[in-house]
């Protein structure tokens, strides 16, 4: 049998998914070598989700069309997958707690479970308003601002569940990191997030000006980005106004993930503009 | 660093430059940004008449929701913020300028030992201040000094620009926000729909239905489109030519993402219509005969026969037949329509002389349809993007590093202070310092 890269991207969706349940008992149950199992399947999953966006890349090409997997649903779906995880990856070396991985790795498997089995998989030819280079830089950088804020929001939820942590370190949420921690990344994930969502908007601008002639047309999915942003931006300005920390930040990131969401799919399958070809 | 509170209560003031105005702003901005995804935008206002109940069209007259991004309150949103923002900056300054002159050669030992990052040395020995003092900053041998509490006070510091990061990152919106204003009174937008063959030397305003002259003409040479054996398209190209005075100056064959720009106007393949063409055949009664192609949406002048012609449909097969409706007019305008089926003649008459009509071939030929634009802001808006994210990495990622280093003397010992602060990246801060201090600490032989 021959490895498709659609194949390879399915098996990715039962191993992330294999992977959430081991973060999560990794948490509840505090196992330390399920945590470790469970950052190894994730590394296993993002390799394999590698090489089959790298697979349907050199498909693509066989086919003779060509092109960066990132031009329909689909493929969409699976690098938004892939820079979360490549984002949690980050974040798990670098603070060195496992928790949050409950939180994450559902992102990206839920992400991967609605490409394989509620999107055309198919290679499709680029229509001619996509055949540019500013398409891949579009793409990657807003799909990292996107996948910051999945992470934001995941963080965000556990800060809301969080008790106090003079409480201590007791029963399942006691497991979590301590809120302060929580908070601070948070904030840096936001922060990280909105300077990506920010790079990505201006690549978007640059490009609508090389294809349409307008940098800017107030077409629903730039306006839904562009609310994104104000969220976000709301959030980097509410820390210095007084009471505006912890929990209502921990809010802003949530409403703020509901935004990306509601740009990502909503305007797609919503409201119509010069974006909807996304819907194929 | 975060100035407390002004000397300036002025309420107004206060108003205008409170961080709660920005973030009310920032949330109003969102919240009401969403109407405009949801009712259609730039349609006349019989379409809204049309859709909505006469409460909700009243409601969106009134608020100019049809076209809300461009909306009276809308706008003034936007000018309120970029008061706010301007109002903060101006606010903010005198505490940024106070925090960049402090002189941090005037300290005194007894403030360095309070900084959040210290360490102290005891030794009996001399200390030889040019062995120690180039650790501070990575081999710099040349650092500033001053003399405080009887001893000698080093300093490296590093990132004190990075304080105007904000203002850069703040200011950048002001500078998108003047690129958009000056697009929108010193440029314009239109579409131009071209046949092939034809050229223009003005375009139709988008808004407000008025002639722009382009100072020269554009003529389409050809239209093609290709497409992928999927069905889908896989490139739309114009050929175009432009024309000053009658000469050819520039031909560029455009596609989508690549347009064609003379002299501050840009042209981008828009869309496209294939447009039927027809070869209508005219037999005069002494014999004579003329074949004329027509094309819809154009009019052919025929001055021989002082009539001029235009074709209104064209119908591949009726009745298993090619027909065509054309029209004509004499020279006194009066006009008539004509069905035209292949194989079969009809006969006109105009003044005296007859015609016997008929219709011998059909093609097809193509309509491009350009977007033409001139913004003279659009680089105004491309410095103040680049503003904004060189702002923002300056904001987060470049600290404003200081180190002190006080060499002095106290009842025959030698004291060595090593202090340093930052104002971001604590950690990484940190680890630094430690290094510096054991670089020290292994010069000076001592704990
Ligand atoms: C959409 C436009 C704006 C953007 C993109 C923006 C961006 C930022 C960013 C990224 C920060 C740093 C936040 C942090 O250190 O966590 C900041 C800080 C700040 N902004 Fe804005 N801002 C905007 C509008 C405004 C407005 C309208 C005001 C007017 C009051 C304002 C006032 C401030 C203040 C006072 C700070 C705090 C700086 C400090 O003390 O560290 N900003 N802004």
């Amino acid at each position: 049998m021959t490895f498709s890269s659609s194949y390879l991207l399915s098996l990715v969706t039962f191993v992330y998914l294999g992977a959430a349940a081991l973060y999560l008992i990794h948490w509840v149950f505090r196992v330390q070598k399920v945590g470790l199992l469970a950052t190894l399947a994730t590394y296993a999953g993002f390799a394999i989700q590698t090489s089959g966006i790298a697979l349907r890349w050199i498909e693509s090409h066989r086919m003779g069309y060509g092109h960066a997997p990132l031009s329909n649903l689909y493929e969409s779906l699976v690098f938004f997958s892939w820079v979360t995880v490549l984002v949690y990856l980050f974040i798990e070396w670098k603070i060195r707690r496992r928790e949050i991985g409950a939180f994450a790795a559902p992102f990206a498997t839920f992400s991967m479970a609605y490409a394989s089995f509620g999107t055309e998989d198919k290679i499709q030819p680029l229509i001619p308003a996509l055949q540019s280079n500013w398409l891949i830089a579009h793409v990657v950088t807003c799909f990292l601002g996107y996948a910051s804020f999945a992470i934001a929001c995941g963080l965000g939820i556990m800060y809301l569940l969080k008790k106090d942590d003079s409480r201590g370190g007791q029963g399942i949420l006691g497991g979590l990191p301590e809120k302060k921690l929580l908070d601070e990344l948070v904030h840096q994930t936001i922060i990280f997030g909105f300077l990506w969502l920010s790079i990505g908007i201006i690549t978007g601008a640059v490009w609508a000006n090389e294809a349409w002639g307008t940098y800017w047309s107030w077409d629903p999915k730039e306006t839904w980005s562009l609310i994104t942003w104000f969220v976000y931006a709301t959030a980097l300005h509410a820390r210095f106004v007084r009471g505006w920390a912890g929990r209502k930040i921990a809010f802003l990131s949530i409403i703020g993930f509901v935004s990306v969401i509601f740009t990502y799919f909503g305007v797609n399958f919503l409201l119509s503009g010069l974006h909807s070809y996304g819907s194929q | 660093m975060k100035p407390s509170s002004s000397k300036n209560t002025n309420p107004v003031w206060a108003f205008f430059s409170s961080v709660r105005l920005a973030v009310f702003l920032l949330i109003t901005l969102a919240v009401t940004s969403i109407a405009g995804t949801i009712i259609p935008q730039g349609q006349p206002l019989d379409f809204y008449k049309d859709q909505f109940s006469h409460t909700f069209f009243q409601i969106i007259r009134v608020l100019q929701l049809n076209d809300m991004y461009h909306a009276w309150w809308y706008l003034g949103l936007l000018g309120l913020f970029s008061l706010n923002l301007i109002v903060c900056t101006v606010k903010r300054l005198p505490f940024t300028l106070r925090l960049l002159r402090k002189d941090n050669l005037s300290l005194t030992s007894h403030r360095l030992r309070k900084m959040p990052f210290r360490h102290e040395w005891k030794t009996r020995g001399k200390v030889d201040a040019s062995a120690i003092k180039p650790l501070l900053e990575a081999g710099k041998t040349r650092l500033p000094e001053s003399q405080v509490d009887g001893g000698r006070l080093f300093l490296a510091e590093k990132g004190k620009w990075s304080h105007w990061g904000l203002y850069i990152l703040h200011s950048s919106i002001l500078v998108i926000f003047a690129g958009a204003l000056t697009g929108s009174f010193a440029g314009f937008k239109g579409n131009i729909m071209l046949l092939e063959g034809e050229s223009t030397d003005h375009i139709v305003d988008a808004s407000r239905s008025k002639q722009i002259p382009l100072g020269f003409s554009i003529r389409c040479d050809k239209f093609s489109v290709s497409f992928y054996d999927t069905g889908a398209p896989r490139e739309f190209k114009s050929d175009l030519a432009v024309l000053e005075g009658g000469n050819e100056v520039l031909k560029k064959s455009i596609v989508v993402n690549d347009p064609l720009e003379y002299k501050g106007i840009s042209f981008y393949q828009s869309s496209y219509q294939a447009v039927p063409q027809v070869t209508v055949r005219f037999h005069r009664k002494d014999g004579t005969r003329e074949d004329i192609v027509l094309s819809a949406f154009q009019r052919i002048s025929w001055p021989a026969a002082r009539l001029t012609l235009g074709l209104m449909q064209y119908l591949p097969s009726f009745n298993g037949v090619p027909a065509a409706r054309i029209w004509l007019a004499d020279s006194e305008g009066k006009t008539r329509a004509l069905w035209l089926l292949k194989g079969n003649e009809k006969i006109y008459t105009q003044d005296d002389e007859q015609f016997s009509i008929s219709l011998i071939g059909a093609s097809q030929s193509y309509m491009t349809g350009l977007q033409v634009k001139k913004d003279p802001g659009v680089w105004i808006v491309w410095l103040g993007c680049t503003l904004l994210i060189f702002g923002f990495g300056i904001v987060f990622w470049v600290p404003h590093q200081t180190k002190w280093l006080w060499i002095g003397e106290k009842d025959g010992n030698t004291i060595v202070i090593l202090a340093g602060q930052t104002n971001k990246n604590k950690i990484h801060f940190e680890k630094e310092f430690h290094k510096t201090e054991q670089a020290i600490e292994s010069v000076l032989g001592v704990k």
